[in-house]
């Protein structure tokens, strides 16, 4: 496995994981009104995403002989294709979002609809680098 | 399967290189040889240039269409 799989494996579990907890009560708090800080607790999220971040790719760089290598055609292209896909998430994400106005959603609601539909489209788009990564492996 | 077959992995082990080192010379990951040797992937024309350039060939020599 190459230091770039690795890493987008590494990026999309541990961002799936972290904001599945935080839209899980976020979520629990709009149906049962349970108690929830939404700010402290995207700011725990985006702390504990950088935390997990930077030292699991400071272990997977310490075993990757490969960590220095600049990017090649192919996973340029697996790049671009993922991008791609990501940016049409995120738009149809964001449109959505958008349109939750029209639902009678509040200000708040509403910007929570567009950070899920900021992170769904970023682990999309990792998810289609691993994706096109297995297929031409 | 892409359609374009090749000699890579027929030329490389009679040059005695590892897919490693040809990648390292083309500027490709090891990846990236494996997969044109296994046509799981075409290279780019300026890297099937590249390798053929490295190997003393000709692209035709190299690659061929093969449906």
């Amino acid at each position: 496995m190459s230091f770039r799989y690795k890493s987008a494996l590494l990026s999309l579990v541990s961002m799936a994981a972290i904001y599945a907890w935080f839209f899980f009560f976020l979520v629990l708090h709009y149906e049962t009104g349970h108690p929830f800080n939404p700010v402290a607790h995207l700011i725990g999220t985006i702390v504990a995403l950088a935390i997990i971040q930077i030292v699991g790719h400071a272990i997977i760089a310490g075993t990757s002989s490969d960590k220095y290598d600049r990017m090649d055609e192919r996973e340029r292209a697996f790049d671009r294709r993922a991008t791609q896909v990501g940016y049409y998430v995120l738009i149809v994400g964001a449109l959505i979002g958008i349109g939750t106005l029209h639902l009678g959603f509040d200000g708040p609601m509403v910007g929570d609809a567009v950070l899920f539909a900021i992170v769904f489209a970023e682990c999309t788009r990792q998810a289609v680098f691993l994706i096109a990564h297995h297929r031409a492996a | 399967m892409f359609p374009i077959a090749n000699i890579v992995r027929a030329e490389r082990e009679a040059r005695g290189m590892t897919q490693s080192e040809l990648g390292a010379a083309i500027g490709l990951t090891r990846q990236t040889i494996a997969a044109i040797e296994q046509r799981h992937y075409s290279p780019s024309l300026e890297a099937a240039f590249r390798i053929a350039r490295l190997f003393g060939m000709t692209v035709d020599d190299l690659f061929r269409w093969d449906e």
